[in-house]
């Protein structure tokens, strides 16, 4: 539905963008993430035709948007981060005027008015000057001009800045509603609303795209570490308690946090759940727990991450492999930025898992008698192949 | 083309949902009254020549021209690109040239509704026992609306360059003063006769162009192309102006 290839836009010698490669399928949602001035607002503006590329193309529903910019602005829903709306217009003429823009016939405009009014939230504001409406409001009367006339694209800029937590709750239900009907395309630099409701994220920085991918996939890749937090009474022996922590398969360099009261703290790094291991292993031992939780690193630390220490802690990357086919041609490896987020399709099969120790508290898995403080080594369990793009 | 109705229609019901085009069309008929009254009485009651001075003949009516399209036109589109509505009507499914004529059309229907008022004038004269002479005075309605079409277009292309209204209406004032000074080119460089930078000079001169035919009641197709064309000129250039703001 959207495709964008070698995409830059330059004020004067500064890049806004710098060759961008990325498209969206049909009925997908996806979140553009940066930090501001990243280039997410130019990329959107070209999309929609209100500011044209220096160089690469952009198609939106198979139509340039340099050269067929009617054809394309009849088919987006476009909402700029400032809400433009004419603020002396009732809410209803508003509507009204995108409707005769977009060439709607009256009997259509007359029935669509309400149920996208409705559907934004805003019906009961349908008579109101738009001057006179709070921030949130204005917003859903934007997103409500948007969707007037049912595009097959909805390009949204920033639509939750400005709202209260309250109101972005109620936008994040809307756009996550939205999603189901329109190809949407979403910018934000407040990850949480990504995280609600884009299943994919496009992060920019500096004006190139830094990872694209889903949010399981961008914090594998991008060296996300979990841990496990264990805050138990482990005894005077620490030094056993570390290395029967350390038995556990999965668990790295375990750092030891020291007592904080009558209680020993652990952070067990790993790189899945392995709290019921370190439960039974607990339980087995007569530790006293306080505190057993699984700590996933969040896609803000992975944005931090981006936005902050690119250059030295991503590594050098191969393009994307929904990208594969738009690769840009003339960069070398290392300026490039993307992160290889789906497996190669030609990757070698991996290395078969060794036996992985496991303490188990059911007495009846390995025969009653088994002494329930011993560690059990069982083989790994078949690992269900990958899903493509997973 | 076809949105230029819509936009037409929006920016009509935008000059009169505000305060400006009020303000501007009471001080506009009060001193239109004002002046008209004066000319009755310097003509001693001659209300034709009154008429003829009124639309066309005396310095008010061009210091009108010069002065009020620019006060219209200079929100139209800086305004609408300080707040980012400019956005959205760019983005929209109509062509930069639709947007243009539909604010032009708008901003000229406002003047010729400012310039009819002269109609009321001379139903009044009518009223009164004294018929004046019609054809004259309709052509002259119609040949100030469409001098003001031509300036309404400076003012929209000035105020595609800037963000700032009354920049823009500063700035448009002074484009028409030059626009209306044209001719004083041929003074300043002096010229044998018959060459043909005179000869433009005088074919560009708006002022002898509506005195050729709207002022004496004659609704001749030269002056319709004559100014059509000018203000095609500014619309052109106004669109042109728009699309090189998506570069800047």
């Amino acid at each position: 539905m959207i495709t964008v290839q070698g995409l830059t836009r330059r004020f004067g010698a500064r890049a806004a963008i710098e060759d961008l490669h990325f498209s969206l399928e049909r009925g997908e949602v996806v979140g553009f993430l940066g930090p501001n001035g990243a280039g997410k607002s130019t990329t959107m503006r070209i999309l929609a035709g209100y500011l044209p590329a220096t160089s690469g193309s952009a198609l939106v529903a198979g139509f340039d948007v340099l050269r067929q910019s009617l054809e394309v602005r009849r088919r987006i829903g476009y909402l700029p981060e400032s809400v433009p709306l004419y603020a002396e217009h009732r809410v209803e003429e508003m509507m009204w005027f995108q409707a005769r823009l977009h060439g709607m016939r009256r009997s259509e405009a007359r029935t669509r008015i309400p149920a996208v009014l409705e559907r934004a939230g805003i019906v009961d504001r349908s008579r109101a000057i738009i001057g006179g409406l709070s921030r949130g409001q204005r917003q859903r009367v934007g997103i409500a001009v948007a969707l007037l006339p049912n595009p097959e694209v909805l390009i949204l800029d920033e639509p939750t800045s400005g709202l209260d937590p309250l109101q972005r709750l109620e936008m994040r239900s809307l756009l996550a509603e939205l999603g189901r009907d329109h190809t949407v395309l979403l910018s934000s630099h407040i990850l949480p609303e990504i995280e609600a409701v884009c299943p994919r994220v496009i992060v920019l920085n500096r004006g190139k795209i830094a990872a694209d991918g889903t949010k399981e996939t961008l914090l594998g890749q991008l060296g996300g570490e979990s841990r496990v937090r264990l805050e138990a009474l482990v005894g005077p022996d620490v030094a056993l308690a570390l290395r029967l922590l350390k038995s556990i398969r999965g668990v790295g360099e375990i750092r030891d946090l020291g007592k904080q009261g009558i209680h020993h703290v652990f952070e067990l790094p790993c790189r899945e759940d392995l709290r019921e291991d370190v439960g039974a292993l607990a339980a087995s031992r007569g530790w006293a727990l306080r505190e057993l939780t699984w700590q996933r690193p969040s896609l803000e630390q992975l944005f931090a991450k981006i936005a902050l220490d690119m250059p030295h802690e991503l590594p050098a990357a191969q393009p994307l492999a929904s990208a594969l086919a738009q690769a840009p041609t003339g960069s070398t490896a290392g300026e490039k930025l993307l992160v290889q987020l789906s497996p190669q399709p030609n990757a070698a099969p991996s290395v078969p898992a060794p036996p992985r120790t496991l303490y188990s508290l059911n007495p009846f898995d390995g025969g009653a008698s088994r002494d329930l403080s011993k560690p059990k080594v069982v083989d790994p369990a078949p690992q269900p192949p990958r899903e493509p793009g997973a | 083309m076809s949105g230029v109705f819509t936009i037409y229609r929006r920016e009509l019901a935008g000059l009169f949902l505000s305060p400006l085009a009020w303000v501007l069309l009471c001080v506009a008929l009060a001193f239109n009254g004002f002046f008209f009254s004066l000319f009755v009485s310097l003509f001693q009651g001659d209300v034709g020549e009154a008429f003829a001075f009124f639309l066309g003949g005396s310095q008010t009516f061009w210091l009108m021209i010069v002065l009020l399209p620019p006060l219209l036109t200079m929100r139209m589109f800086s305004e609408e690109s300080r707040t980012g509505v400019l956005e959205f009507l760019l983005t929209a499914p109509v062509t930069d040239a639709a947007v243009v004529l539909g604010k032009l059309a708008a901003a000229t229907s406002v003047m010729g509704l400012l310039w009819s008022s002269v109609l009321i004038y001379g139903l009044s004269a009518q009223a009164l026992g004294t018929a004046p002479d019609w054809p004259p005075i309709v052509s002259g309605v119609i040949g100030a609306t469409l001098v003001s079409a031509i300036f309404c277009a400076v003012g929209l292309a000035v105020s595609a360059c800037t963000n700032t209204p009354l920049l823009a209406a500063f700035l448009a004032v002074l484009a028409n003063a030059a626009l209306l000074a044209l001719p004083l080119v041929e003074q300043l460089v002096p010229t044998p006769p018959g060459h043909w930078f005179k000869l433009a000079l005088g074919h560009a001169n708006i002022v002898t162009q509506f005195h050729a035919s709207f002022s004496s009641g004659v609704l001749d197709s030269r002056q319709f192309v004559f100014f059509g064309v000018w203000t095609g000129f500014f619309v052109f250039l106004a669109t042109r102006i728009l699309e090189a703001r998506r570069w800047w």
